[in-house]
């Protein structure tokens, strides 16, 4: 299972990093391999690359705002998360991405 | 067309809007405030001490009257892509200036009402059939030019006078506003912005507290930078008094988060409310609430979008402002140390 994933909030400075050092361990602790974007107010980082996108099993967007690069999940099936459970419930996020996605 | 997902778009598109907008305003705040060190204060507002300081208070107007554009530009963004930026952008510099014979301004009310109505203009744009050979000049000639055109006459001819207005009635009402109205306000203000600590409903009073500073109104701003670091700093300090009622992973964490307070990151307050949510929420609540209101009833003013001590230096009534957040801190502190579960009960109940 591959997950690629993305966090963003409004400020940019806490939230963002939260939801991704959760959604990160959640996604380990299930033994999935995974890569998490995070557009900050620094802007993106650990930036997800087309190839990336198009072999992953989920895309999980965990952002409150409008991401940079949207044009990359056109015609993708992709779950949106909210960011706060990300941060406090991320294992219900995961879940309920796999319920999107069937795989579960 | 799915109002409930509509509204939720038009919320990420504000959010987007106020996103971008944030560090313009920090730009121009602090450089503004800068630029009144060391002022006399007359009849006509603050005059700067010399003329390096005239030049330090243009970078800053220049900052904020920005971030009125900036804003509505993304909000189209968000709605539309990329193409939503120049009519977000030259509408929102509209809304900031006066037009018409009348001179009305609408300010940021008008530039997210025109980010919004740019927004889904040029998204429907964006889905006309149109032959191949016009295809091509459609992004870089045909929707710039039609969307910016047609709702800019829209707006100077129709909706300046009505948008204006309300920005002056709502200018007008919180500049009035005194008494019991003001301590109601206050009191709404406090609690709003420790409901979710620093999430999407509290990014919304500081998007509408910002605004007003676009329009030369300090106040709410005020009362809401004191709140924002007693949720953390409360924790800290309730951590210190009360030791029996954290765990010493807390009371280790509850340092950072006292630290955090102290430069205004309500964020350091999360992990510990969602640990305890009815315990520490409520307290916080309360001690926002006291900090709010005791800064509103001393005219705490800040022209700056941050909060806490670091900002000290930027906000008028220095002495209050410290006792607010002082205040706010110790009761929320006080209240959250009654209330808690001492730490012993709470592992005799797990095991």
């Amino acid at each position: 299972m591959y997950v690629v994933g993305i966090t963003a909030c409004p400020t940019g400075i806490a939230h963002t990093y939260m939801a991704q050092e959760s959604l990160e361990k959640e996604l380990a602790k299930r033994g999935y391999e995974y890569k998490v974007e995070t557009q900050g107010s620094i802007g993106v980082e650990n930036e997800l690359e087309q190839e990336e996108v198009d072999r992953a099993d989920m895309i999980i967007l965990c952002v409150s705002i409008q991401i940079e690069n949207q044009e990359r999940f056109d015609d993708k099936k992709v779950f949106y998360g909210d960011v706060d459970e990300c941060i406090s419930h991320p294992d219900r996020v995961v879940d309920k991405a796999l319920e999107f996605y069937g795989l579960k | 067309m799915n109002l409930k997902q509509e509204l939720k778009n038009i919320q990420k598109a504000l959010l987007t809007g106020c996103s971008y907008m944030m560090p313009l305003v920090v730009a121009g705040g602090i450089s503004f405030a800068i630029s009144l060190l060391g002022g006399t204060a007359t009849d006509s507002g603050m005059v700067v001490a010399n003329d390096f300081m005239a030049n330090v208070k243009i970078i800053g107007q220049a900052g904020l009257f920005m971030m009125v554009p900036v804003m509505g530009a993304y909000i189209a963004y968000s709605i539309a892509g990329r193409p939503g930026l120049t009519p977000g952008f030259i509408l929102g510099y509209i809304a900031n200036n006066t037009v018409g014979e009348t001179g009305v301004k609408s300010g940021f009310l008008g530039a997210l009402v025109l980010g919004i109505i740019a927004g889904y203009f040029v998204k429907w744009m964006k889905g006309w059939k149109v032959p191949t050979y016009i295809k091509s000049v459609m992004p870089i000639l045909i929707i710039p030019l039609l969307s910016t055109f047609l709702i800019g006459v829209v707006y100077i001819y129709v909706l300046a006078l009505p948008l204006g207005a309300l920005l002056n009635f709502l200018v007008g009402f919180l500049g009035d506003l005194n008494g019991t109205n003001q301590i109601l306000f206050a009191v709404v203000l406090g609690a709003i912005c420790e409901i979710d600590m620093g999430g999407p409903l509290t990014k919304t009073v500081t998007m509408f507290t910002i605004a007003l500073i676009s329009e030369g109104i300090y106040a709410p701003n005020g009362m809401y930078r004191v709140c924002v670091g007693i949720p953390p700093m409360a924790i800290w300090l309730s951590s210190v008094v009360f030791r029996n009622k954290w765990t010493d992973v807390d009371r280790t964490a509850a340092k950072s988060a006292g630290i955090m307070g102290v430069f205004g990151l309500t964020e350091g307050a999360i992990p510990f409310a969602i640990a305890d949510l009815k315990h520490v929420l409520p307290a916080n609540i309360l001690g926002c609430i006291v900090g709010s209101v005791i800064a509103c009833l001393t005219g705490v003013e800040s022209p700056v979008p941050h909060g806490s001590f670091i900002t000290l230096p930027m906000v008028t009534n220095k002495i209050w402002f410290c006792v607010a957040i002082v205040v706010g801190t110790v009761v929320a502190a006080v209240v959250m140390g009654l209330t808690k579960k001492p730490v012993e009960q709470i592992k005799a109940k797990n095991e």
